[in-house]
């Protein structure tokens, strides 16, 4: 934190100052001191990087921000059509993409009607309904591996797990999990001067096709789901245009494939360092499953933080803002606010008054936050019965560069205890759970189909 | 003690009815909370007072 000597016109405004630039590699190494700095008498600066902005850290700060109401903006204007604002990435993605980050890029009343429409797929009541069905995916992927005694968290369980439940409640047929699975996750990983680029841009216009194509089919021959939803919603009696749609079906393959993946690699790597706590969590997981998922999401905090525009001149936490100022809300450092949690950089399982920001604050919480909870626990859990002593390998595990967008893991190799199989495999079992889909309507929302899925 | 959510503040975050599940009942279609009845049963207490802890949106209060 410095304070910068000119102190004349608008410059007077932007103290304290910080630099900070949570997409250098370096940050992701120095999260914790760079985090303590902040919470130290900075919880709210201005820092010069990607053209200027205030940061947030302390959760006072996020809260206040968050009851903000109008005076901040998530809207990104791809067109140019309005005042210009850049949306919740900073910086902003190289302009020419053309596609808002569906509604955590738009205002209410817009971004309520996308959120009415979708909410009945994904409340706590519509998710638990799917519960069989997280447990048959994760049984066969577990089911692949544990012969050998060695699997990878990350390409055999995390990535596929999220990415399979996530198509069958869009309506997208589960066997093209691979065509999204690649850009879901390497379009989040891979920085942009990288040689892979080239590939990552292809993989991810392919999924965009698909989802576009979807949205026609579904428009054909209706079939339940998330793209259903999106298809017949009316927004003052009018369909909103095609490119808004393929933006919410794009974010809504982004929330469920990635988030979900790097807080389970997380956790299942704490887990291996720490076989103690694993045997607890195992033995006493009535009482600590929840607290421990909570605490996962608080420490990791899979989505590091979100983007506003200030759209009127105003006062907020105490400081003067301008309209068109940019705002980093870091939900990951206001995890670890000392004011809040005590001893913020230690793992408690059984954590109390966790009021955690890992899915955000405000109208635009995460949509998805009840499907991630699901879709964590039955994985940890299938893991802690099937695999109890597995060890991570360290020289094997490799995080992402960079920690600007996904907090992530690319691989997580481990070894454990063979075991034996209880069914099918992936292929096989992805099969028997298509048909179950389409026989059961499992996609419907909670308002349609009150059911479990039945699955044997 | 009484307790209530406050809806404009409730984002349907659901840690109140982790900590609380005889006490917050969450929206079938949202998840957004609201108490069961105003009264909170005395051995519900510590278990609402810790909700009210844990809730991000600091929706929740007792009285
Ligand atoms: S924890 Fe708070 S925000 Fe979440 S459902 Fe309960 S009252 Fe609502």
């Amino acid at each position: 934190m410095t304070t910068a000597p000119d102190d004349t016109g608008d410059e007077a405004r932007k103290q304290p100052r910080v630099h900070f630039d949570r997409h250098a590699p370096e940050y992701r190494h120095h999260f914790e001191e760079k985090t303590q700095e902040f919470h130290g008498g900075c919880p709210l600066a201005w820092s010069d990087t990607y053209g200027g902005h205030w940061v947030a850290a302390g959760n006072r700060e996020l809260l206040a921000f968050a009851r903000a109401g109008e005076k901040l903006s998530n809207d990104h204007d791809v067109h140019g059509e309005r005042r210009g604002y850049q949306g919740i990435s900073i910086p902003a993605p190289p302009r020419g993409r053309g596609l808002r980050g569906g509604f955590l890029e738009m205002d209410p009343p817009e971004q309520r009607a996308y959120r009415g429409a979708l909410n009945p797929y994904l409340s706590p009541a519509a998710i638990k309904r799917w519960i069989p069905f997280i447990d048959e995916v994760t049984r066969a992927c577990l089911d692949e591996r544990i012969e050998s005694g060695r699997i990878d968290f990350v390409d055999d369980l995390a990535n596929i797990v999220p990415a399979v439940f996530t198509l069958a409640m869009m309506g997208i047929p589960l066997k093209k999990w691979e065509l999204y699975n690649e850009p879901a996750h390497a379009g989040v990983y891979t920085p942009p001067n990288s040689p892979e680029m080239a590939r990552v841009v292809e993989a991810h216009m392919a999924m965009i096709k698909d989802i576009a194509a979807t949205l026609q089919e579904v428009r054909a021959t209706p079939r339940p789901g998330l793209a259903d939803a999106l298809a017949r919603m009316e927004i003052d009696g009018k369909a909103p245009a095609d490119s808004d749609l393929i933006g919410a079906l794009a974010l809504l393959i982004g929330g469920g494939f990635d988030t979900t993946t790097a807080l389970t690699a997380h956790a299942l790597e704490w887990l291996s360092e720490h076989p103690a706590e694993r045997e607890r969590l195992s033995r006493e997981r009535e009482a600590l499953l929840d607290t421990a998922t909570e605490e996962f999401l608080r420490y990791f905090t899979p989505a590091p933080g979100d983007g506003r525009t200030v759209a009127e001149d105003c006062e907020i936490s105490g400081k003067q803002f301008k309209e068109g100022d940019r705002l980093w809300l870091s939900w990951a450092m206001a995890n670890r606010d000392p004011a809040v949690f005590a001893d913020p950089d230690r793992v408690d399982l059984a954590r109390g008054g966790n009021r955690h920001t890992a899915f955000g604050l405000g109208i635009h919480r995460c949509i998805g936050s009840n499907v991630a909870r699901a879709v964590f626990k039955r994985m940890l859990l299938h893991v802690l019965d099937r695999v109890p002593d597995f060890v991570c390998d360290p020289e094997g595990t490799v995080h992402y560069e960079t920690i600007g967008v996904i907090q992530g893991m690319r691989h997580l190799p481990a070894t454990f205890t063979p075991g034996r199989r209880l069914g099918p495999g992936l292929a096989e079992t992805l099969e028997t759970l298509q048909r179950a889909c389409d026989e059961q309507g499992l996609a419907e929302p909670v308002t349609v189909r009150k059911a479990e899925a039945k699955l044997r | 003690m009484k307790v209530r959510v406050d809806p404009e503040r409730c984002q349907g975050h659901t840690l109140c009815a982790m900590r609380a599940p005889k006490v917050f009942e969450l929206s079938e279609i949202d998840g957004h909370s609201s108490p069961v009845t105003e009264d909170v049963p005395a051995d519900q207490e510590d278990a609402v007072v810790e909700a009210v802890r844990s809730c991000p949106e600091r929706a929740i209060s007792v009285f």
